[in-house]
Order: C-alpha cells, then structure tokens, then sequence
C-alpha cells in the first residue's frame, strides 16, 4: 500500500490570515489613522480633532493619513515581503500566487492573467461608481432652481465622475486587457516585472478608495482638472483628489513601463515589429505616452500638494506663484491623456475588424504610422485648452495648427478600419457592433473638436455644454464602446464561457440610442449657452436638460442589461465556450480556454502576423503560430 | 443547500450590499440639504403678502460643514430658527415684506451704481430711515433678483463695532444693521438672486466660493 499525498485545505479562518486583501484594509486603516494623528501632532488640533463637529481642516494630517494608509495598504497586500526575503538573502523568484484558489484574485499575484480580470472587476466597481454619479448629475439638472443635492455638493459631483472616469479609465483597456494578452500575443510567459504589475492594480484600487472618502472632507469644487487656485482654496476634500491622481499617476507610469518592456525584450522568436498583433502597437503607443506624461501629473500634484501644507506658493499669486502654471502643467499631461484613452480603442477596433470582416488589415504599416503619429503629436497640442485663458495670442495659431494637424494620423487610423471593412464578410456579432459605433461616435467626436480647435469657434463653445458633448463623444464613444468590443470578444478566453448574445445585442443597442439621445442634444444645449459645472441653467433650456437626463438614465440601465448577462452567463448559465469562437487566427485564441497559468509549453516560432484571412497562400483555418502542446 | 441555490444567495447578498453601499454614498451627498423655504402666506390669494426674515452673516460657522468659514445668508424658518437656506417658494404677484439683519462688515463695491435702491415698492429703510443711495465703499452685501429690477444695498456693521458676530446663528444683541424694504414678486417663474458685492473672503478678487454657490450668497426665487 503506497502513500498518497492529500493536500489539506486549512480552514477559512486561518486562510484570512496572512497577506491578502482583508489583511490590506485592516493595515491600511491603521496606517491612516496613525498619519492623521503624526499631523495632528505636527500641525495641532482642529474642530474636528476636538471633536467640536465640522470636519477635520487640517491638510497635513489628511495628506499623511492618505500616504500611511496607502503604504499600510500595500504591506498588507504583501508587497513587503519579497523585498524583505531578498535582503534576508533568499533567492529571487518571478512567481508567487500563482497556483491559489479564488484567493488569489484577493491579493498580490504575479500570473498576468489574473492581474487582468482584476483589473476588469475592480475597473468595473469604479466605472459603475463614476456612472452612479453621472446618473446623480442629471438628477440635479432636471430642474434649473430646484435643488437636490446641497449647495456645493454639485460641483462635488461633478468632480467625482469626471475624476474616477479620467483616472480610473486610463487604465482601461491596458489593465485588463493588455495584462491578460500582450503576455499571450507575443509568446511570453508572463509580463517583464510581474510584482510591479499587480502593484499598478493595487494603486489604482487604494486611490479609488481615496477618492471616495472626499465626501466626508467636504468634496472638491474644481472638477477633474484641479485648476488652480480654486484648488488651494478648497475643503481637505481636495487632498482626496491630489492623493488619488498621483496613485493613479504612478499606476499610470509603472503599467506603461511594464509593458514598454515587455513588449520590446519579450517578444518570441519570428515575432518581428511587423508582425505584431496591431493591439499590441496600440498598447506600446498608449505605455509610452503614460510613462512620460504621469511624472508631469504626479510632479504638478505634488506642487499643489505643498501649497497646501508647507506654504509653498507655486501657483499662489500672492507669493509670486501663477496659477497659469498649474494650467499648463496639468494640460502637458492632460492632452496625452486624452490619447491615453483613445488610443487603446483605435487598437481594440483595428484588432477586431479583420476578425469580423474576414479580411487581412488594410494598411497595417499606415495603422501604425497612425498611432505613433498620434503619440508623437499629443505632446505638441495641449495649449488649445488654454486658448481663453489669455495666453499670448502668438502662440495661438501653432496650437490651433498642430491640434488640426494631429487629425491626420487619426485619420490614417479610421481610413485603416474603414478599408477593412470595406467588401469584407462582416459578420455583426456583438463586439463588431461595438466596434462599428466607434466609427460613428469618434466621427462625430472629431468633428466637433475641430470646433474647439479652432480659435474663433472656440471662443464661444469652450467651458459650455458643446465642449462637454464634444469629449463625451470621444472618450465614451471611443473608449467605453471599445471596452465592451473588448470584454465581449475576450470574456470567452477569460473565463471560458460564453456571454449570451441575445442580451449583448440588447446591450448594445439600447446603450448606443441611448448614448447619442444623451450627448447629441448637448451640443445644442452648449450653442444655446449652457455653462459646464454649473448646477442651473437658462429656464428654456430645460426640455433639452430633461430630455438628456431620461436618455442618461436609459444609458444607465443598459449598464444593468450588461451587468446581469455577466452574472447570469458566467455564474449561473455557465454555457462552455468554444476555443476559438470567432475563428480568430490570432495565437490567445489557439490557447485553451481559459489559459492555464503558464501560457505555453513551449515558446512558440512566428511565421506571419495574424491577419491573414481569406488569403489563398494562407488558409484562414491555421493559426499564425503553433504553441506547442497548447492546442485543445 | 445546493450549488446554484448557494450561487442565488451570494448574487442577492452581494446586490443587497451594493444597494445599502449606494444608499450610504447618495446619502453622504444629501446630508445637509436644506429644502426650499416657504413662509406663510398672509393676506388674501388676490393681494398675498409674504414676511421674510434674512439675516447676513460673515461665516456661517463650524456646525454647518462643509465651509464653515463661508459668508452666507439665513433665513428665518417658520418655527423660528435660522436655517441655510436661500432657495424660497413665494407666491405669484405677492407683496413680499423683508427684513434682513446683516452682521457682517463693509467690502465695496465694484460699480458704484449698484448702491441705489431699485425696484422697490417704497423706499429701502436702514435702521430705520430712508436710504436713497450708499456710497460705494459701504455696502456690505447686495440682495438682488435682476429679473425682477430689484437692488438692495445692506449697510455694513462698523470696524470698531462692539460684540460683533463672528459666526452664525448670530443674536440680535450683536451688532447688526437693520434694512427693510418691499417688493412684488410678478408672474410665476424661477428668479435667480445674488449678492453682487464681491464679499468671498480667500477667493480670487472675492468672488468664487459662497458667492457661486446656491445656499450661501446665491439662491431662487421660485414663484408659483
């Protein structure tokens, strides 16, 4: 009789200790409440301190609140650990977690894969969060005088939406998606640092959390930009918002470092530049725009954040500061930002077309001269926000030229996507839905930014309702669309099952009706003189108002449509999906579903990029590259 | 209890959850809301008339979070008590008698013709006499409703005043100034009224802050 080695599962009380996620809160409270008291002591006691009532006035200790909270956060997470074991002279290691249970989506985890549905579900809690307070926001506007929410709370809200969807959001195709794939699209076994890659994620969830506790410090009047000197002025709400954007700054940095690396050192054998997966390029382009414009951001917080504790005064008039120098620091990041967004999208789409047209990419090369195009020229834009804050007007025409200029390389991008379909078998499944109203919405998305580009025009629609329109169109209309292409396309690898298409039809139509109801009419509501960040508004203009704030909330329950064909399909239906149900030649897709935690067996050899579909010299039904031993 | 019934239970917990998480979070949005006021109505429906009380206050203090350093107007409620208010329901075509006591000091204003009384059906009285125009380096505040043409100046509480209010509520046994005036309301509709003396203390040129913000030095009249 042989022995048989039977694992014992400890009991679940004895699994909650240890380095995870609960551990992560508990030090992270800890860590809080340990800096708001070293504050307390530096800078004295407030109101709040004394527990007069009011709240808690003192910057300093909400500052170092935040940064002990963070750090506690992340020793609990266990990120100390391996630092620790290393000085302690152990070995190095590249893995740790990988093999867990469900556990190991509730800490620090270095397999790639599971960073990425992270990523998708934690984004998706803020998203979900981010749209509750756009949902908020057109309650408010129902009524021009009659007021819902407090005074103030308004701008408040605002702030808070359009913050969690810029900073969140950065994050959303590169986190969930590029960590899950660009590993798999280029034949690696796992990111370049695999430890910094969970830590992105894990940054990104503490400054979520932070962003939300600026309830309890009175919110914060200035919307997503922070523009000074409202910003200095502002409640210890503010330091939620400079902590987040500085976490989510060096979430931003790390990832698109991360993949920089990756993609350049990792590549396996074949995989020349122009055979990468155009994905791929899309994710390069988006990592280097966010490695070199959020030290800009995290510099310019950091700056705002001494103003407000140790009496600096870089954007304080009075003490020889400029404002008009946060303004301009803020937009160098902010305007690679935008392309931040829209770039992973023009790479969603441009991945998913010959999918679904059944034809090879039209224009690879120009695709990519596209995106890189695009990131070399959102560096040289950013001062047309500026045009109305009384730059010198000679600056005026470069900028309004270069801004025009860069509609070129997004050109070549759509004029790419356009000629793949164009005689293409298409196929209208639910991601290539998605991907065809990107055409639509970023069309009208860009030819309304000519308006804002363009001087004369934008002295009337900049700061209105137009401009509000405008950014909706591009952001929501690129990205967010584009994000469900993506979860709709790559769910089946992920998970393994199947999303139910009769709903992901529903989902889609009612949220792309719905998402034009809403922000076509604003363009008319901006002409008309509807100023953003402004809780009323002219009172003829309230039919308008009240037209987009149903549309909103029809937009709204799409999002719920989304959410129970996720639940219902991946809990409950369960319904098994074929390996490669789109009959992609793309190599994830010659993978199992889902891909077992090493990837590969062995590194595969690339022979061609996966575009070559319907070519007679290569039959659609081979894969561009054999992993070995990892069909199914 | 069997898989999918385990599978129903975490879905309808983890949505109950996420529905008392929602509620927390629009609820930390409402906590301090302060509803339209709307005073008692005397006189008959064909020639109603309306008594409001305002007072003017430098900062409405640490109880009313989260600017307790900010100017701000008060109503006085229909029970009595002061409350941060300054969205009011008022009747259409009403005579509205107001009184407001301001404690808060000079700022200036920025046009000088803004320190005339218009609009008012009689003269505007400071602490009891007629006031036909302020010099413009005096008013402390304005009450003004520019749909309706109405302009009032509020003469400020002296530098060197004794027992001045530092925050609200503030007691008439503090130094205040007293100004009464009347006016009628019009057709029904939502008229915007502002102080238009740049009075936000720590804001850039004083305004900003309670100055833009509904509740504080800005609000409705809402006439129905």
């Amino acid at each position: 009789m042989s022995a048989v080695a039977v694992e014992v599962r400890p009991p679940l009380w004895r699994r909650l200790i240890g380095f995870n996620a609960l551990t992560a809160v508990v030090f992270g409270i800890g860590g809080y409440y340990l800096g708001w008291f070293i504050g307390h002591h530096i800078n004295g006691a407030s109101v709040a301190y004394l527990g007069v009532g009011g709240i808690d006035q003192n910057d300093l200790s909400v500052f170092l609140g935040y940064f002990l909270g963070v750090a506690g956060f992340l020793i609990g997470m266990g990120f100390g650990v391996y630092p620790w074991a290393r000085l302690r002279g152990y070995p190095p290691s590249l893995r740790e977690k990988e093999q867990q249970g469900v556990g190991r989506y509730f800490g620090l985890c270095t397999d790639h894969k599971v960073v990425g549905i992270q990523y998708l579900c934690g984004i998706g809690l803020f998203f979900f969060i981010g749209g509750l307070n756009a949902m908020l926001i057109r309650v408010e506007l129902l009524s021009p005088a009659r007021q819902v929410f407090p005074a103030g709370q308004y701008l408040t809200l605002v702030g808070m939406h359009g913050t969690m969807m810029m900073g969140i959001m950065s994050s959303a195709i590169l986190g969930p998606f590029a960590n899950y794939f660009v590993p798999l699209m280029i034949g690696a076994r796992r990111m370049a640092f695999p430890r910094i890659e969970s830590l992105t994620f894990w940054l990104l969830m503490a400054g979520g959390a932070i962003l939300t506790t600026t309830i309890f410090f009175g919110g914060f009047p200035t919307g997503w930009t922070g523009y000074q000197p409202l910003n200095d002025q502002a409640n210890t709400g503010m330091d939620s918002y400079i902590v987040f954007f500085a976490l989510v700054g060096i979430s931003m940095c790390l990832l698109g470092l991360n993949m920089i690396a990756t993609i350049v050192t990792m590549r396996a054998p074949g995989l020349t530049w122009s055979r990468l997966p155009i994905f791929c390029w899309g994710v390069l382009s988006t990592a280097v725009l966010q490695l070199l414009a959020a030290p800009v951001l995290i510099a310019v917080l950091g700056m705002a954040m001494l103003d407000r504790t140790a009496q600096t005064t870089f954007f304080i008039p009075s003490g020889g500061g400029s404002p008009y120098l946060y303004q301009n620091l803020f937009w160098v990041f902010g305007h690679p930002e935008v392309y931040i967004l829209a770039l992973p999208g023009f790479a969603i789409v441009l991945e998913l077309l010959p999918v679904f047209a059944r034809k090879p990419l039209w224009g690879y090369r120009l695709a990519v001269a596209g995106m890189l195009g695009v990131t070399l020229l959102s560096w040289l834009v950013w001062q047309h926000h500026l045009f109305m804050s009384g730059i010198n007007s000679n600056l005026r025409p470069f900028y309004m030229l270069s801004t025009e200029l860069i509609s070129i390389p997004t050109g070549f991008t759509f004029l790419c996507g356009l000629m793949t379909l164009w005689r293409g078998q298409i196929r209208f499944t639910v991601p290539m839905l998605f991907c065809l109203a990107w055409f639509f919405n970023f069309l009208i998305g860009g030819l309304s930014g000519v308006f804002l580009s363009d001087v004369p025009s934008d002295v009337t629609t900049h700061g209105s309702f137009f401009s509000m329109a405008h950014f909706h169109y591009t952001i929501m209309g690129g990205l967010v669309f584009t994000f469900f292409a993506a979860i709709y396309y790559w769910i089946p690898k992920m998970t393994g099952f199947q999303l139910n298409e009769r709903l992901g039809k529903i989902h889609f139509w009612v949220m792309f009706i719905a998402f034009n109801s809403t922000f076509a009419p604003l363009f008319a509501a901006g002409f008309l003189g509807q100023a953003r960040r402004d809780v009323t508004y002219p009172a003829h203009l309230q039919f308008i108002n009240d037209w987009v704030s149903i549309s909103a909330f029809v937009l709204g329950a799409s999002m719920l449509v989304f959410l129970y064909n996720f639940v219902h399909s991946l809990l409950f239906a369960r319904i098994k999906a074929p390996v490669n149900p789109w009959s992609s030649l793309s190599i994830e897709w010659q993978l199992p579903s889902p891909v077992p935690v090493h990837n590969f067996d062995q590194i595969p050899v690339f022979t061609s990029d996966p575009y070559g579909y319907g070519e007679p010299s290569r039959p659609s039904a081979l894969p561009a590259a054999s992993p070995a031993g990892g069909s199914s | 209890m069997s898989r999918t019934g385990a599978k129903i239970l975490g879905v309808a917990t983890g949505v109950a959850v996420a529905g008392i998480l929602i509620g927390f979070y629009i609820a930390g949005y409402l906590v301090g809301n302060t509803p339209a006021f709307r005073p008692t109505v005397q006189g008959s429906s064909a020639s109603p008339t309306v008594h409001l009380t305002i007072e003017t206050v430098a900062a409405v203090g640490p109880t009313l979070a989260p600017h307790p350093d900010w100017v701000s107007y008060l109503v006085r409620n229909n029970s009595g008590r002061w409350e941060r208010s300054t969205v009011f329901t008022l009747p259409a075509h009403a005579t509205i008698r107001v009184t407001i006591y301001n404690f808060d000091g000079a700022s200036g204003l920025r046009n000088p013709l803004f320190g005339r009384p218009t609009g008012l059906v009689g003269p505007e009285l400071v602490d009891g006499k007629p006031l036909v125009v302020m010099p413009p380096d005096q008013p402390s505040h304005t009450f003004a409703v520019p749909a309706l043409g109405v302009l009032v100046p509020l003469a400020p509480v002296a530098d060197n005043a004794k027992n001045t209010c530092g925050y609200a509520p503030c007691l008439l046994s503090m130094a205040h100034r007293t100004m009464t005036f009347v006016f009628r309301t019009g057709k029904k509709g939502h008229y915007r009224w502002q102080c238009f003396v740049p009075c936000a203390a720590g804001f850039m040129y004083g305004f900003g802050g309670p100055m833009q913000t509904i509740g504080y030095m800005d609000g409705f009249l809402n006439v129905v």
